[in-house]
């Protein structure tokens, strides 16, 4: 005593790749358009 | 001048109150803020339900908040049937155990990189490794990070660890 350690075999580790391509839709196209944009439009209306 | 601004309001422009909702959502995503995020995405389907943007936005801020329960409830809530959502629901399906389910749900979507890698993960938990390691192989020349650890766990498992050094070497 004590008994002397051991080797013991384990699983093999996994990865959860399959998470990592879970990505968020681009969404650019919903959003308020920049300044820059926004402005060329207006002024394409009253300018 | 007045009379060419009158077709304007025809355009079939988005309500600019969806926009702002958009804009705030994109940043809560880019801060990986996924509670602030769903809060949003909420407020974006109350005023247009069926907004498919803002389902998958929801859906994915679930999913990456652990949330894989309510990431299901929500594309079940969906009245539209929503093709591209088989993954999602797959992926959830799988986090729950639901092995058979999410098979079935896998098979409804077209295959790609991602349909595949989770077909894998699930193949690898029913056992079925050598359906899995024939996946894996389609896979080799793939830049995907890590892929050969999952390989190696699936060979190991199928008994046939001899088999490691040479998959290894041939990458």
């Amino acid at each position: 005593f004590p008994p002397a350690f051991q080797a013991i075999s384990r699983n093999p580790i996994v990865l959860d790749l399959a998470y990592n391509m879970i990505e968020f839709p681009p969404i650019e196209n919903r959003m308020k358009k920049d300044r820059k944009a926004k402005g060329g439009f207006i002024s394409r209306i009253f300018g | 001048m007045a009379p060419k601004a009158k077709p304007a309001p025809s355009q079939p422009a988005p309500p600019p109150a969806l926009e702002d909702l958009f804009t705030t959502l994109n940043r809560h995503i880019q801060a990986s803020a996924y509670d602030n995020a769903v809060k949003l995405t909420d407020q974006i389907l109350a005023i247009a339900p069926g907004d498919e943007d803002a389902l998958r936005c929801k859906v994915v801020a679930l999913i990456k908040n652990d949330r894989v329960e309510d990431a299901l409830s929500a594309i079940h809530s969906s009245k539209k049937q929503l093709d591209d959502f088989h993954f999602l629901k797959a992926y959830c399906l799988y986090r729950q155990n639901k092995l058979d389910e999410a098979l079935e749900s896998l098979k409804r979507q077209e295959s790609n990189d991602e349909t595949m890698l989770l077909e894998c993960q699930i193949l690898y938990r029913l056992g079925k490794m050598d359906a899995c390691l024939d996946i894996y192989r389609k896979f080799q020349n793939s830049k995907i990070d890590n892929m050969e650890i999952n390989s190696v766990a699936a060979l190991v498992m199928a008994g046939r660890s001899s088999e490691v050094q040479g998959m290894l070497d041939s990458l």
